[in-house]
């Protein structure tokens, strides 16, 4: 079933992405939240919607990672730092061991805060450093922030923080089933896609593309770029706050291997995948990255036993199949599945002064 | 003062392999400036390449004389062939078409690639560590005040025979030439005759070759090899290639000595789970001071 | 579909076992023995033949996501079991701290869960595994066939001082959960017991060279290294270092992570020290027709927990036996199963007798140390843990 809904979804917000009527789009947009609403009343079955939670959180930390390399075009190889400064600020500030116990509402903002004041703390450093230097630098901070994690015994080492509170919502505990979370990643999103969607088209979003498509020019033009470049790292940060709030309370647990580089890497696969700079794209992107690996690949064998009648093991080869995935995505479609109309006019445009040239 | 020698000498010996590798990322990235993330895995496959002929040979333990000479060239030929031409093919089949297409859709291929790669090699080898044949008699010589093992003098001198060979092959031949001219400017390599596609082919091809040899080297250093030893290797490497200025040859081998002996004297001073934590902080810092790298030129702004 | 994979495929009278373990990327080296031994127990009890004609059916699922154990998806893992109803119990994680995330899930649900290697205490133990267990304070229903590290460090460290009368360690872990719980123990309980730590040091993730380490360690001159981690992490390759850097004739101990440390280490195993929990006499007989039978199943070599995944398994498959025994024409429930599960008792395993505690940890525990001659393991002595 889990299958049935992201494509249902896939396709409603395709629909909307390529409808011109704005009636039409929100009445679709209408009906997707209503029926993502219902769905859990209808179906049952845990194991679905705690996969769909899964997923949209991810689709929150694609959303933020979108500000930074889609809009403002600095690559971030280690965009999962913030995801963990998120999720260790639920786990020191909701949990026995420290014996704080703020409600979960609460820490959703600190913790956003906290992340963006990471993204400046990490991004001021950097702004004089261009393209991959930038991104290695951002590796770094990637590999560093798990590590003083992991190194440090007060909040748990290796181990992390487990048993974390469990939020409640007007006076109902969320328990262990997965819908109250699948709730909160809907509204996360909701909220997270329409901030980056006001912000694309600000004031500040145009700075964030002039600086993306040539900084020296965009300096010229008056925009200050040391603070716009700041912006785009503190916004794209407190959105991965927000979701390692969502992440660690519904996982009851935070340690250092959860935030590896492999994580930056997989939100960076799932931006590139659907589409950069494009809201529809990272969205869908994002979903079908993270139901390939954590509905799909687990279930590899199960999967195909039942669609396809034969029994075979697949369990030695996820990565095979995860990288061949990969690679034929972007042979076939280099630009994404659902590319934004300028970049698709950029690439189209590049393409001519090089022949032309 | 002995334990710093013998650190130092440590870190040089790791710092060499890191060198090896990173001369591939920088050679690739200098001429079409991708991050080539399946080059850490390409050096396990060259282990492993190395590691069969070896097993082929029937060599299983120490070796002496005119066969060790016999037996350590044909595996490092072997292992540095193999890799050369998977580095081709990699490009040819992953990065090719994508040439032109939005920047970061080529790195989405290589960490595929990458993938497939440590997979391929996961069920051809087994997923645990395997025991690699200790080749050469280790008795440790003292040169003066430092001690220093037969192992650890091969590593650095394959190491550094490799890179001056490479200098040669870089500076030195019509190939090279068009490889530094076509890292240069693509297009106006391209109306001067020069053929593009070859001249990157070369660059994946010594890259491969050089983490082929590279592969050997630790197979032998460290007497065995493991599928995933590539991602953090790569990682490392990569890191040393930036730290000495991307795209500089001579860069790559000054920031892989620079990491290796990093991290010999933070796992010393510091304990070994800081040494990742400390050659990041290094490294963040010299970007910071030195925007393009130790040797690097700064990057020419068109307008 | 996640939750009804499996049900429509196979007949009415299938009874699935759940296994979550690390499969893919870097964990796969201890995963896929450790996967393995669990199918192999299930094999042979298929073979065998079950009351009323029911059959076992494995269904894995890797917990590691790009390459890397994960909690969220162990999670995820355990509730696709959970939402199927034809799973009656559950093996693995490998980790603690997937099984730290999976325990309140599978508590609420009432699930039973048999780990083979999860040895960190606060799973089982205290008012930690008192908050894991607070969906359902009374029913406990997580448990393992290996003895936690509190148990292995006090018999690691009273063998160094007072067999090998060794008095000074230097204590490297490999800074995972497993391997700086027991580093932890053993420091405590070698100081305890009259030696002297001269430092402890925690590995860096996924690198292969170690002589910088060694080389400060054998500046320090200790009589010991004591090393908390599994093969894998370093252990085998700390080992082989050893001689590269002149501490080869210095005796390395380990836990029960380290058994198969010769894989890597070869004959320079020799001087290395590691415990089995289990009796010598009962793990050398049913261990030799399990390692015989895994070897010929699988052509490669036992890995280091493949032996206590298989005892897992027939822990669990002699539970859904005992209820099929009563009643074999429907269906037990996941409570029977669970109720069997924690009345184990005198189970003859590769491992040796497995019966539970009230806390799910294995009764009565008993270790065995072993040392290595010529790279074979060779049995020293056998010492019992209840006090």
């Amino acid at each position: 079933m889990i299958y049935v809904y992201v494509l249902a979804t896939i396709a409603a917000v395709v629909i909307v992405e390529r409808t011109r009527s704005r009636r039409v789009k929100l009445a679709i947009l209408a009906a997707l939240a209503l029926t993502l609403a219902i769905v859990p009343f209808v179906d049952r079955t845990d194991a679905t919607f705690n996969v769909l939670a899964d997923a949209g959180v991810f689709v929150m930390l694609a959303l933020g990672l979108n500000i930074v390399v889609g809009y403002a075009g600095l690559l971030d190889l280690g965009y999962a730092a913030f995801f963990a400064i998120g999720a260790y600020a639920y786990g020191i500030l909701a949990s026995p061991q420290f014996g704080v116990h703020l409600p979960f509402w609460a820490i959703l903002f600190i913790a956003a805060a906290c992340a963006g004041l990471a993204g400046i703390v990490l991004g001021a450093p950097t702004l004089r450093l261009h393209g991959d230097y930038l991104a290695i630098v951002t590796l770094g901070f990637g590999e560093i922030v798990p590590q003083v994690f992991q190194n440090t015994q007060a909040v748990g080492g290796p181990n992390g923080i487990a048993a974390l509170d469990v939020p409640s919502a007007l006076g109902h505990s969320f328990g262990t089933a997965a819908v109250p979370y699948y709730f909160v990643t809907l509204g996360g999103i909701a909220l997270v896609a329409w901030v980056a969607r006001n912000l694309g088209r600000s004031r500040l979003g145009r700075a964030w593309m002039a600086i993306r498509e040539d900084e020296l020019a965009a300096k010229h033009m008056g925009i200050d770029t040391t603070r716009t470049k700041l912006a785009a790292f503190a916004i794209g940060a407190s959105f991965s706050g927000l979701g390692g709030v969502i992440f660690a309370a519904k996982l009851g647990l935070v340690s250092p291997d959860l935030f590896q580089f492999q994580v930056s890497v997989l939100i960076l696969s799932m931006l590139v995948l659907g589409g950069m700079g494009s809201l529809i794209g990272v969205v869908v992107g994002s979903l079908v990255l993270s139901l390939l690996n954590s509905a799909l690949l687990p279930n590899i064998n199960a999967v195909i036993a039942s669609t396809l009648h034969v029994n075979v093991d697949l369990t030695n080869y996820h990565f095979l199949i995860y990288g061949v995935i990969l690679v034929a995505i972007m042979l076939f479609r280099p630009e994404g599945f659902l590319p934004n109309r300028e970049r698709r006019a950029e690439l189209h445009a590049a393409a001519i002064t090089e022949t032309s040239s | 003062m002995h334990e710093f020698l013998a650190q130092l000498v440590n870190g040089i010996s790791v710092g060499a392999i890191y060198a090896l590798i990173a001369l591939g990322y920088t050679m690739v990235y200098g001429i079409v400036e991708l991050i080539n993330f399946a080059h850490g895995d390409v050096y396990t496959f060259g282990s492993f390449v190395a590691l069969t002929v070896l097993t082929a040979l029937g060599v299983s333990g120490e070796v002496h004389g005119i066969a060790l000479v016999i037996d350590v060239c044909l595996a490092i030929l072997a292992a540095a062939v193999v890799c050369g031409v998977l580095g081709i093919a990699i490009e040819r089949f992953a990065y090719r078409r994508l040439r032109n297409a939005p920047r970061l859709a080529p790195l989405i291929t290589a960490i595929g690639v990458s993938f497939i790669l440590e997979n391929v090699m996961q069920l051809w080898q087994g997923p645990a560590q395997v025991s690699f044949p200790a080749v050469f008699a280790n008795p440790s010589l003292a040169l003066g005040p430092i001690a220093v093992t037969v192992k650890q003098l091969v590593v650095v001198l394959l190491a550094v025979g490799a890179m001056l060979a490479l200098q040669y092959i870089v500076h030195n031949t019509r190939l090279g030439m068009a490889m530094r001219a076509t890292a240069q400017d693509r297009d106006a390599a391209s109306l001067v005759g020069i053929d593009v596609n070859r001249a990157i082919a070369l660059a994946f091809l010594l890259g491969g070759a050089l983490a082929g040899l590279a592969g050997f080297v630790s197979g032998v250093y460290y007497q065995s090899a493991w599928f995933f030893n590539g991602f953090s290797a790569g990682l490392k490497a990569f890191t040393a290639a930036v730290l000495g200025g991307i795209g500089n040859i001579a860069g790559a081998m000054l920031g892989g000595f620079l990491i290796g002996i990093i991290e010999s004297f933070a796992t010393w001073k510091l304990g070994g789970q800081w040494s990742n934590v400390t050659v990041f902080a290094i490294l963040v810092i010299v970007l910071v001071v030195r925007p393009s790298g130790l040797l690097g030129t700064k990057p020419i702004v068109k307008v | 579909m996640a939750g009804c994979s499996s049900s429509n495929t196979t007949s009415a009278k299938t009874i699935t076992i759940g296994i979550d373990l690390a499969l893919s990327g870097g964990d796969a080296s201890v995963g896929q023995s450790t996967l393995n031994g669990m199918l192999l127990a299930i094999e042979e009890a298929n073979a065998k033949g079950l009351p009323g004609g029911w059959k076992l059916v494995p269904q894995q699922l890797d917990d590691a996501v790009q390459g890397v154990h994960n909690p969220e998806q162990g999670v995820a893992n355990a509730r696709t079991f959970i939402s199927d109803p034809s799973v009656l119990a559950m093996l693995g994680p490998y980790n603690s701290n997937v099984a730290a995330a999976q325990i309140p899930v599978t508590n609420a649900a009432g699930l039973a869960q048999v780990s083979q290697s999860t040895v960190s205490d606060e799973l089982t133990i205290g008012d930690a595994a008192k908050s894991l267990r607070r969906q359902n304070p009374t029913a406990n229903n997580f448990f393992r066939v290996c003895t936690t590290v509190s148990r292995q460090g006090t018999a690691l460290a009273q063998f160094a001082t007072r067999q090998l009368h060794l008095r000074t360690a230097y204590i490297v872990d490999d800074n995972e959960t497993y391997g700086l719980d027991l580093a932890n123990a053993f420091e405590r309980d070698f100081g305890a017991d009259g030696g002297t730590v001269l430092g402890h040091d925690h590995l860096a993730k996924n690198t292969q060279d170690f002589k910088a380490l060694l080389t400060k360690i054998a500046a320090a001159k200790p009589a010991l290294v004591f090393y908390g981690g599994v093969t894998s992490t370093g252990g085998g390759l700390i080992r082989k270092q050893m001689f590269d850097t002149g501490l080869g004739s210095t005796p390395f101990l380990g836990g029960d992570g380290i058994p198969d440390i010769a894989t890597v280490a070869g004959k320079d195993a020799d001087g290395s020290y590691y415990t089995i929990a289990a009796p010598d006499a009962a793990h050398a007989a049913s261990a030799r027709t399990f390692i015989a039978s895994y070897e010929a199943r699988f052509k490669s070599p036992v890995g280091a927990y493949s032996a206590n995944a298989y005892a897992a398994a027939q822990v669990v498959i002699a539970a859904i036996e005992k209820a099929l025994a009563t009643d074999a024409s429907t269906m037990p429930t996941r409570a029977q199963v669970l109720a069997n599960v924690a009345a184990t008792d005198g189970l003859q395993t590769p491992i040796g007798s497995i019966g539970f505690d009230a806390n799910g940890d294995v009764k009565e525990p008993v270790l065995s140390l072993y040392g290595f001659k010529n790279g074979q393991p060779v049995f020293i002595s056998q010492l019992n843990l209840t006090k």
